[in-house]
C-alpha cells in the first residue's frame, strides 16, 4: 500500500535534468542539438494567429447579406494594410459612399453572405519560447521545441505562485526557521532569488517586490497574505500564470513552518550561483510542482546518499502533514498493520512515530509524507 | 451485446477514476434468484507517466477481486476470462471513465436561456464537464467568443440553435465563431475536433458548409425542434459516440479496454446518472443524488415537470466544489461565516485559513482530531449547499414557451423562471463521496445531507456505500434488472428518513405533534420550533405514525393538515427536524450559536459529545 | 378650539338660564315693548383677535348676545360691527349682521358716512372694534371696544398639519428607499412582473425561432403618461434585440411619437454596442386612423409571422383586434394599459398583463435605477398606510370612535 501516502518532494543535490521546451503551437526551432543554452536563450518561436475582429459590413454598408461579396474590393485571404479602403456600397447613381476601412494591418479571412460579416484577422503574435535552464541542447523536435539538459541541484516546493524567472541564490536567513522579515532584504537583492526561513512575512514581500527580488524560496506562507497579495482567494491550487513580479515558492505548507534541512542546506551550498525557479503548481491528477534549479557543472555537484524509495518502514523519517501534529518531524517507530480509530472516530492505518524530542504519538498514515533522505 | 441476460451471472464492472480504479464483482445467486454485489477491489489508476496504460491498472484492481474472492478472473495472458463457470470467469465486463479530466466540452447555442441551455443540459446528461457556454447574447463580443474558444481547448463542441425552421442567421454566426477559432482539441495533435451539430434543421447544408473542412461535424436531429419540447436523446447518444471514438482513442490505453468491454465505456457522471434515472423510473420516485469529490460535486435530480406531469433527470456539475483540491474554492465561495455556522466551537479564521489550504496542498490526509473533521464536515456542508442552489437554478421549465390564459388569471401570472425541484415532492436522497459514504458515524452524513439539502416534509435518505453508483450504471445500460437490484441492496445504505415540516414558527412554539409505533413502544409527543429529535428505527424497520402539524407547519398534505404515513428506517433512523423551511436563521451571537448548534449534536448523537463539548471549552 | 367650546357652553347656558327664568309660555307671547321692559344691554366681551391660518387679510371678532338675543330679531334686530383706527372715536361701520351672530371675521371696507369714501381694511394695520347691539326697540347699545389688533399674515396653516405630515413622511420614505436602493443595488426587492420578467423569454423565442418582435407604442399622444412609460419599456426591449439580433418593428400612429421612438431604438441600439445593426426602417409611421391603423399592424403581424408582440401604452377599442391577431398567429404578447376597460381584453389574449400602474412601474422595475425604484417603493409603502388608514378609519367610526378621523381631517 506504498501508494497511499503523498510522496515527498524531489530535493537531490545533484541530477541530471532534462527539460522540454515545446511550442504552443507548431513554429521553428531556432537552436541545434549541441547548442549551449542560457536561461534567456530563444529556442523556439511561432507565430499565434491574430485577433479577429468581426465587421458587420453588410449593415454597415446597407446591402444584402447575399450581395455583400460584389461591394468587398478583395478576395478572401488578401492582405489589407491600415486604413485601406476594402469595401464600398454605392448609392443614388453614386453620389453616396459608404466605404469600410481597415483599423489595422490584417487579413480578409472570410465573407459571410448568410449572416452578412466579414472577419477580418489582425496580426499574428510572436510567441517566443526561451531555454530556462543553462544547459545543452540534447534533442530538437521538429517545428515542436528541443530539449535541454544540464546537471543540476534540485529541489521542488509544495505550492507556488508565478512562472519561470532566474537570478542569484542568495541566503538572507541565516537557519531554517528564521523568518524572512522586512529588515532582510535591502537593494543589493535586486535580480536575486532570496531563500528565507521558516514563513514570508506580507511587508517582507511588499519590499521584495520594491527592491526587485527576482524570486522568494521559503518554508511557509500566510494564507491570509496570499489573499491580500492577489487580491483574491485563490479557490483551486492551480498557479502559474500570475503576473505580480515576483515568483514564490513554498516548500513546506501554510502557516510558519521551518523550511526541511535538506531543502535549507540544499540552498545553502549554492548560494552565489543562478537558480531557475517556477512558481508553476497544478495539485490535481498529473501534478506540477513548483521548482528551484541551480544549473552547475557535473564536478562540482556532490550526490548525496541513496535516496530510498518511497518505503515506509521503521525508522523512516517522516513529516506529519496535518493537524494536530502539523509539520513535526520524526521517525516511525511502529507500524500496527489493523485499522485503528482515531480521535474523530474515524477507522484508519496508523503508525506510531517518534518526534525529535522523544515524545511518541499516533497518527493515520495518510497524514505522514516520507522525507528523502 | 449478444447474452441474453439470463445467461449473465457473473458481471465485472471498474470504474477507472482519474487516482483509483475500483473493480466490483457481482455475482447471481442462484438459491435466493437475485443479483449481489460481493466483492471489491481497487488499484491506482495508471494513465499518467510512468505507466500511460490505463488497462494495467484495470488488470490490477480485478486480480484483487480476483484474490479477495477467490474465482479466477485472468488467464495467464492477463486477458478477462469470459464465460463464467461456478468457479472462474466473468460473464460480461463493463467499464466507465474519468481519467484525465473526464469528458470536457463547450456548448453553443443561439439564446443563453433556450437552445444552449438545452445543449448544456444534454452534455451534463452525457456526463460532460461544461467549460463554457457560447451564445448569442452573452454579453461577450466575438473576438472574445473566439479567443475563448481556443483557450479552452475542449474535448468537444456541441453546437445547436434556433427550432426547426427557426433562425438560420445565429446558428450559421456560432458556426463561423467556431471555424474562426480552428480549435484544437485536447488529447492528440493533429486530429480534428468532433462538433456535433444540433440545431436547425434548416441551417444544416450552412453550418456544415462553415465547418466540415476544419473539424469533423457530425450532425443529429435538432435538441430542440420545439421550443415546447426538449430532445435530448440523440444529442446525448452522439456525445458518447464521440467521447469512444475520438476522445477516449486519445488517452493512452483505452483502445485496449475498449476492446475489453462488452458496452461501450461511459463517462462516470453520466453513468451515476442512468441509474439515477432508471431507478426514479422504475419505482416512480423523484430522486436527489449527490456525489462530492475531491474536486467537483455532481448533482443528479429526478423531479416532475409541474407544466406536463412528466419526470425530468437534470444534472448539474459544480465543477470547484470539492473537498481537497477545490476544498479553497468552498471558503472563497461560501465566505468565512457560512462555514463557521455549522461549527460547534469558536475558530481562528487565519488558522482555519492555513488549515483549508494545506488540506488543498496535500490532498489526501484525513481529519485525525474531532476538531479537523467537524471543521471539515462543516465545509460538506457549504459545498453541498452551493452546489444545490446551483442544481436549483439549472433545473427549470423551459423557457419561451407561449401561456393560454383566462380571466381568471388576470392576478396570478406566473413567469416561466421556476425550478422543477420541488423538496417537498422529494421521496429519495442519494449522498455519495467520501466525506458522506465515509463519515466515522452515519449521523454525520444524516446531519451534513439535512443541513445542506434542506428536506422537506417526509423523504428518505441514503448513501452509496462504496461508491458502485457509476459500475451500476453502465450495467443498467445491458441488464436493468441486475443493476437496479443491486442498487437497492448493496449500493445503497439508508440512513433513515427525515420529517421535516415546512413553515415559519416562532421561536419555541409547537410545530407539529407526532405519534409514531416504533417497534420497541408508541412515541408521541409534541416537535417544537428549533429541536431536532432522533428515534431508532433499524434499517428494513417500517413504523405507521401520524404527523398533525399546527396551523403554519406543514408536512406534505398541506398547512396543519394531518399526515398518517408508514416511515422507513435505517441505520440512524427516525429524525424530526423541527428547525422550519427556509432554515430558521443562526443566531449572530457567537455563544448562542454554539450551544443551539450543540443541541441539534447532541440530540442527534452526530459526534462525542464529551470531547467536542471539550472544544468548545479550549 | 377650546375657548371657543367653553365659549359656547357658556352662551348655551346663559341662554338656558334665561329660558328657564322666563315664565312659561311667555315665549310664545307677544314681545314686550323693549322700551318698556327689559334693560338695553350692549354685546359683552367683546373679543377682536388677528384671523389664524389666513393672509392677513383678516380680524376675528367674537361676542357674548345679550341675553334677549333669541335669533328671532324679535328683541334684538342685529349687530353692527364698528372699526377704527383709534380706540375712542372714528368708528365706522363695516358690517351689518343678522340677529343670533357672534362672531365676524372682518376684512372689507367701512364706509365713511361723511364721504361715501370706502376705506378698505389693511393688513398689519392696527384697529379697534365696538360692536353695536341693534334693538328692536331701535335703542342702540354700543359694547367697549376691543383691541388694537392686527390682521397678521401667518407661516402656517395649523389646520394642514395632517397634509404636511404626510408629505414629509411620503419625501422622507422616497428618500429612505433611494438611499436603501443605492446601498442594496439590485438586491432591494420589487416584486417581480412576470410580464416583465417574461419579455427576456419572448424576445429569445423569436431569435430562436428567426421571427420579428413586434412593438405598439398605442394609440396615445406622445405626453400621455402610458405612452411615456411606454418608451421606457421600449427602450429596454430594443436593448435586448439589439443583443440578440433580432428584428425588432415599431408602426407607430402619431409622427410625434415615432420621432420620440426612433430616438430611443436608436439610443438603446448605441448602448447594446450595436449601433450598426439599427436601421430608420424599424420605427414608421403608419397612419393616425384608429381602425386603419388596426389593419395596417394585424397585417404585419400575418405576414412578418412575428413571433413577440408587445403593447404597451394607450388602448381603446383596437385593444382586442390587435391581440387577438396575435393570438391566432401564435405569437407571445405581453400588453400592458392604464385603460381600465381594456384590461380584460389584453388578459384573456395574452401571454402576460401589466395591469393599471404596473406599466408605470416597469420602467422603475427594468431601469433598476436607485431613483425611480425608491420612488416606487416608497409609493407603494405609502399606498399600503393609506389602505390601513381607509380600513381603520372605517372600523372606528363603525364603533363611533372618532380620534382617528379628527387626526388625519384637513381643515380649511
Amino acid at each position: 500500500m506504498a501508494h497511499a501516502y503523498t510522496p515527498g518532494l524531489k530535493v537531490s543535490p545533484k541530477i541530471r535534468l532534462t527539460k522540454k521546451r515545446i511550442l504552443p503551437l507548431k513554429g521553428d526551432v531556432v537552436v541545434n542539438v549541441g547548442d549551449t543554452v542560457t536561461s534567456d536563450t530563444v529556442v523556439a518561436r511561432t507565430e499565434l494567429p491574430g485577433k479577429v475582429t468581426p465587421i458587420n459590413a453588410a449593415n454597415i454598408l446597407g446591402v444584402p447579406a447575399p450581395d455583400l461579396v460584389e461591394h468587398v474590393l478583395k478576395p478572401e485571404g488578401s492582405p489589407i494594410a491600415k486604413g485601406e479602403i476594402y469595401a464600398v456600397a454605392k448609392s443614388f447613381f453614386g453620389l453616396f459612399k459608404t466605404t469600410l476601412k481597415a483599423p489595422e494591418d490584417c487579413h480578409l479571412e472570410n465573407i459571410s453572405q448568410i449572416t452578412g460579416k466579414i472577419l477580418l484577422r489582425g496580426k499574428p503574435l510572436p510567441v517566443e519560447v526561451t531555454a530556462y535552464l543553462e544547459g545543452k541542447v540534447t534533442e530538437v523536435y521538429p517545428q515542436e521545441g528541443v530539449a535541454v539538459e544540464c546537471w543540476a541541484a534540485f529541489t521542488q516546493g509544495i505550492f507556488g505562485i508565478g512562472g519561470e524567472t532566474h537570478g542569484i541564490l542568495r541566503m538572507v536567513c541565516k537557519s531554517k526557521d528564521e523568518r524572512l522579515s522586512p529588515e532582510k532584504i535591502s537593494p543589493e537583492h535586486r535580480g536575486c532569488v532570496l531563500v528565507g526561513g521558516s514563513i514570508v512575512t506580507a511587508a517582507a514581500l511588499k519590499k521584495a517586490l520594491e527592491h526587485g527580488v527576482r524570486a522568494i524560496v521559503v518554508g511557509g506562507f500566510d494564507d491570509q497574505d496570499l489573499r491580500n497579495f492577489l487580491g483574491y482567494d485563490l479557490g483551486v491550487a492551480i498557479t502559474g500564470s500570475e503576473n505580480k513580479g515576483i515568483t514564490l515558492v513554498v516548500t513546506e505548507g501554510f502557516g510558519e513552518i521551518p523550511m526541511a534541512d535538506r531543502t535549507f542546506e540544499l540552498l545553502k551550498n549554492h548560494e552565489g550561483h543562478k537558480a531557475c525557479v517556477n512558481g508553476a503548481t497544478q495539485i490535481r491528477a498529473g501534478v506540477i510542482r513548483p521548482e528551484v534549479v541551480i544549473p552547475r557543472p557535473e564536478s562540482e555537484l556532490k550526490a548525496g546518499p541513496e535516496v530510498t524509495a518511497g518505503a515506509l518502514i521503521i525508522g523512516t523519517p517522516i513529516r506529519v502533514i496535518r493537524e494536530p501534529y502539523f509539520g513535526r518531524l520524526g521517525t516511525v517507530s511502529l507500524l500496527p498493520p489493523e485499522l485503528t480509530p482515531l480521535e474523530s472516530e474515524t477507522k484508519a492505518r496508523v503508525l506510531k512515530v517518534k518526534f525529535a524530542d522523544g515524545i511518541e504519538a499516533v497518527v493515520p498514515r495518510a497524514n505522514v509524507e516520507i522525507l528523502e533522505t | 451485446m449478444t447474452q441474453k441476460p439470463e445467461d449473465i451471472k457473473v458481471i465485472i464492472a471498474t470504474d477507472c477514476g482519474s487516482t483509483t480504479t475500483k473493480a466490483i464483482l457481482i455475482q447471481y445467486d442462484e438459491e435466493k434468484g437475485e443479483y449481489r454485489q460481493t466483492y471489491r477491489g481497487e488499484a491506482p489508476t495508471t494513465v499518467e507517466s510512468p505507466f500511460e496504460d490505463v488497462t494495467k491498472g484495470v488488470l490490477n484492481s480485478i486480480s484483487e477481486l480476483s484474490e479477495l474472492s477467490g474465482r479466477e478472473l485472468l488467464d495467464e495472458n492477463n486477458m478477462i476470462l469470459k464465460k463464467s463457470s461456478p468457479s472462474e470467469g466473468a460473464d460480461i465486463y463493463i467499464s466507465t471513465s474519468s481519467a484525465g479530466g473526464g469528458l470536457q466540452m463547450m456548448v453553443a447555442g443561439v439564446v443563453r436561456s433556450m437552445t444552449a441551455e438545452s445543449a448544456e443540459r444534454a452534455a451534463l446528461g452525457a456526463g460532460a464537464i461544461v467549460m463554457d457556454v457560447i451564445a448569442s447574447n452573452d454579453h461577450r463580443l466575438p473576438h472574445e467568443q473566439i479567443e475563448r474558444i481556443r483557450q479552452l481547448r475542449p474535448d468537444m463542441i456541441l453546437l445547436s440553435g434556433g427550432i426547426d425552421g427557426g433562425t438560420k442567421s445565429h446558428v450559421v454566426d456560432l458556426a463561423e465563431l467556431i471555424s474562426a477559432a480552428d480549435p484544437k482539441p485536447r488529447l492528440g495533435i493533429g486530429f480534428k475536433l468532433p462538433v456535433i451539430y444540433a440545431g436547425n434543421r434548416d441551417a444544416r447544408e450552412e453550418v456544415s458548409g462553415t465547418l466540415e473542412e476544419k473539424v469533423d461535424l457530425v450532425i443529429v436531429d435538432n435538441l430542440r425542434p420545439v421550443l415546447e419540447k426538449e430532445n435530448l436523446g440523440p444529442a446525448r447518444d452522439k456525445i458518447h459516440d464521440m467521447f469512444m471514438e475520438h476522445v477516449m482513442q486519445q488517452a493512452p490505453g483505452y483502445k485496449k479496454l475498449m476492446e475489453w468491454t462488452d458496452s461501450p465505456i461511459m463517462p462516470t457522471p453520466g453513468a451515476v446518472g442512468a441509474i439515477i434515472e432508471r431507478v426514479a423510473q422504475l419505482y416512480d420516485l423523484q430522486v436527489v443524488g449527490v456525489d462530492i469529490g475531491g474536486a467537483t460535486t455532481d448533482v443528479f435530480s429526478v423531479f416532475v415537470d409541474p407544466e406536463d406531469e412528466k419526470p425530468v433527470f437534470n444534472r448539474t456539475v459544480s465543477a470547484n466544489l470539492g473537498m481537497s483540491y477545490s476544498i479553497s474554492n468552498i471558503l472563497a465561495e461560501a465566505t468565512l461565516p457560512n462555514i463557521s455556522r455549522w461549527v460547534p466551537f469558536p475558530i481562528d479564521e487565519r488558522e482555519l485559513r492555513n488549515q483549508i489550504k494545506n488540506k488543498m496542498i496535500r490532498p489526501t490526509t484525513i481529519p485525525q482530531t474531532l476538531h479537523s473533521l467537524a471543521v471539515e464536515q462543516a465545509i460538506a456542508r457549504e459545498a453541498l449547499r452551493l452546489a444545490f442552489v446551483q442544481h436549483k437554478s439549472f433545473a427549470t421549465t423551459l423557457k419561451g414557451v407561449q401561456k393560454q390564459r383566462t380571466i381568471a388569471d388576470a392576478f396570478v401570472q406566473t413567469g416561466t423562471e421556476g425550478t422543477i425541484v420541488n423538496m417537498m415532492n422529494l421521496d429519495l436522497l442519494v449522498g455519495s463521496g467520501g466525506v458522506l459514504s465515509h463519515a466515522p458515524r452515519r449521523n454525520q452524513s444524516a446531519m451534513m445531507m439535512i443541513d445542506a439539502f434542506r428536506p422537506e416534509g417526509i423523504t428518505r435518505l441514503a448513501v452509496d456505500s462504496i461508491f458502485m453508483m457509476p459500475h451500476l450504471g453502465v450495467l443498467s445500460e445491458v441488464h436493468p434488472k441486475a443493476a437496479t437490484e443491486v442498487f437497492l441492496k448493496d449500493c445503497l445504505v439508508y440512513i433513515g428518513t427525515c420529517i421535516a415540516p415546512v413553515g415559519q414558527i416562532k421561536e419555541s412554539k409547537d410545530v407539529m405533534k407526532y405519534s409514531i409505533d416504533l417497534p420497541q413502544g408508541r412515541q408521541e409527543g409534541m416537535l417544537r420550533q428549533g429541536e431536532m429529535l432522533l428515534f431508532p428505527l433499524g434499517v428494513g424497520e417500517k413504523a405507521s405514525a401520524v404527523f398533525e402539524p399546527t396551523g403554519k407547519a406543514d408536512v406534505g398534505a398541506g398547512k396543519g393538515t394531518r399526515v398518517e404515513t408508514v416511515v422507513h428506517g435505517g441505520v440512524v433512523g427516525l429524525i424530526l427536524d423541527g428547525r422550519g423551511r427556509p432554515l430558521m436563521t443562526v443566531p449572530d451571537d457567537k455563544d448562542a450559536r454554539i450551544q443551539q448548534m450543540l443541541s441539534w449534536l447532541e440530540n442527534l448523537k452526530v459526534y462525542n459529545m464529551d470531547e467536542l463539548k471539550a472544544l468548545g471549552r479550549a | 378650539m377650546q375657548t371657543s367650546g367653553y365659549r359656547q357652553a357658556f352662551r348655551i347656558l346663559i341662554i338656558v338660564m334665561l329660558w328657564a327664568a322666563t315664565p312659561a309660555g311667555s315665549l310664545g307671547v307677544e314681545p314686550e315693548d323693549a322700551g318698556t321692559g327689559l334693560p338695553v344691554i350692549p354685546p359683552m366681551n367683546l373679543v377682536a383677535a388677528d384671523t389664524p391660518n389666513d393672509n392677513g387679510n383678516g380680524i376675528t371678532l367674537r361676542w357674548d348676545c345679550p341675553p334677549g338675543d333669541d335669533g328671532s330679531g324679535a328683541v334684538i334686530s342685529g349687530y353692527v360691527v364698528l372699526r377704527s383706527e383709534n380706540s375712542r372715536e372714528g368708528y365706522l361701520e363695516t358690517a351689518v349682521l343678522g340677529p343670533g351672530t357672534a362672531k365676524y371675521i372682518d376684512n372689507g371696507p367701512a364706509a365713511d358716512p361723511v364721504t361715501g369714501e370706502k376705506i378698505h381694511f389693511i393688513r398689519n394695520k392696527p384697529y379697534y372694534y365696538r360692536v353695536a347691539a341693534r334693538y328692536a326697540s331701535g335703542y342702540r347699545a354700543v359694547s367697549g371696544a376691543s383691541g388694537p389688533v392686527q390682521g397678521r399674515a401667518q407661516w402656517f396653516h395649523d389646520g394642514k398639519i395632517p397634509v404636511l405630515t404626510a408629505t414629509v413622511l411620503f419625501f422622507a420614505l422616497v428618500i429612505l428607499y433611494i438611499q436603501k436602493a443605492r446601498l442594496q443595488g439590485s438586491e432591494l426587492y420589487v416584486r417581480p412582473i412576470a410580464g416583465m420578467k417574461e419579455i427576456d423569454n419572448a424576445i429569445g423565442r423569436a431569435t430562436e425561432m428567426g421571427r420579428p418582435i413586434l412593438y405598439v407604442l398605442g394609440l396615445g399622444s406622445p405626453e400621455d403618461i402610458a405612452t411615456i412609460a411606454s418608451y421606457t419599456i421600449l427602450a429596454r426591449v430594443a436593448r435586448k434585440t439589439a443583443e440578440y439580433r433580432t428584428e425588432l418593428i415599431v408602426p407607430c400612429n402619431e409622427p410625434i411619437v415615432m420621432t420620440i421612438a426612433q430616438e430611443t431604438v436608436r439610443n438603446a441600439y448605441m448602448e447594446a454596442g450595436h449601433p450598426d445593426a439599427y436601421s430608420d426602417d424599424m420605427v414608421f409611421f403608419v397612419t393616425s386612423m384608429q381602425f386603419a391603423y388596426v389593419a395596417a399592424v394585424n397585417g404585419l403581424m400575418l405576414r412578418e409571422k412575428t413571433a413577440t408582440n408587445c403593447y404597451f401604452g394607450k388602448f381603446y377599442a383596437e385593444s382586442l383586434l390587435l391581440s387577438e391577431t396575435g393570438n391566432i398567429a401564435g405569437s407571445i404578447q405581453v400588453a400592458g394599459t392604464d385603460e381600465v376597460a381594456q384590461l380584460p381584453f389584453f388578459v384573456t389574449t395574452c401571454d402576460y398583463t401589466l395591469i393599471g400602474e404596473e406599466l408605470y412601474a416597469a420602467s422603475a422595475y427594468l431601469g433598476r435605477d436607485p431613483l425611480l425604484l425608491g420612488a416606487l417603493k416608497a409609493q407603494d409603502f405609502a399606498k399600503a398606510l393609506v389602505m390601513i388608514l381607509i380600513v381603520a378609519g372605517a372600523v372606528l367610526m363603525s364603533f363611533g370612535i372618532d380620534w382617528l378621523l379628527e387626526i388625519i381631517t384637513v381643515r380649511m
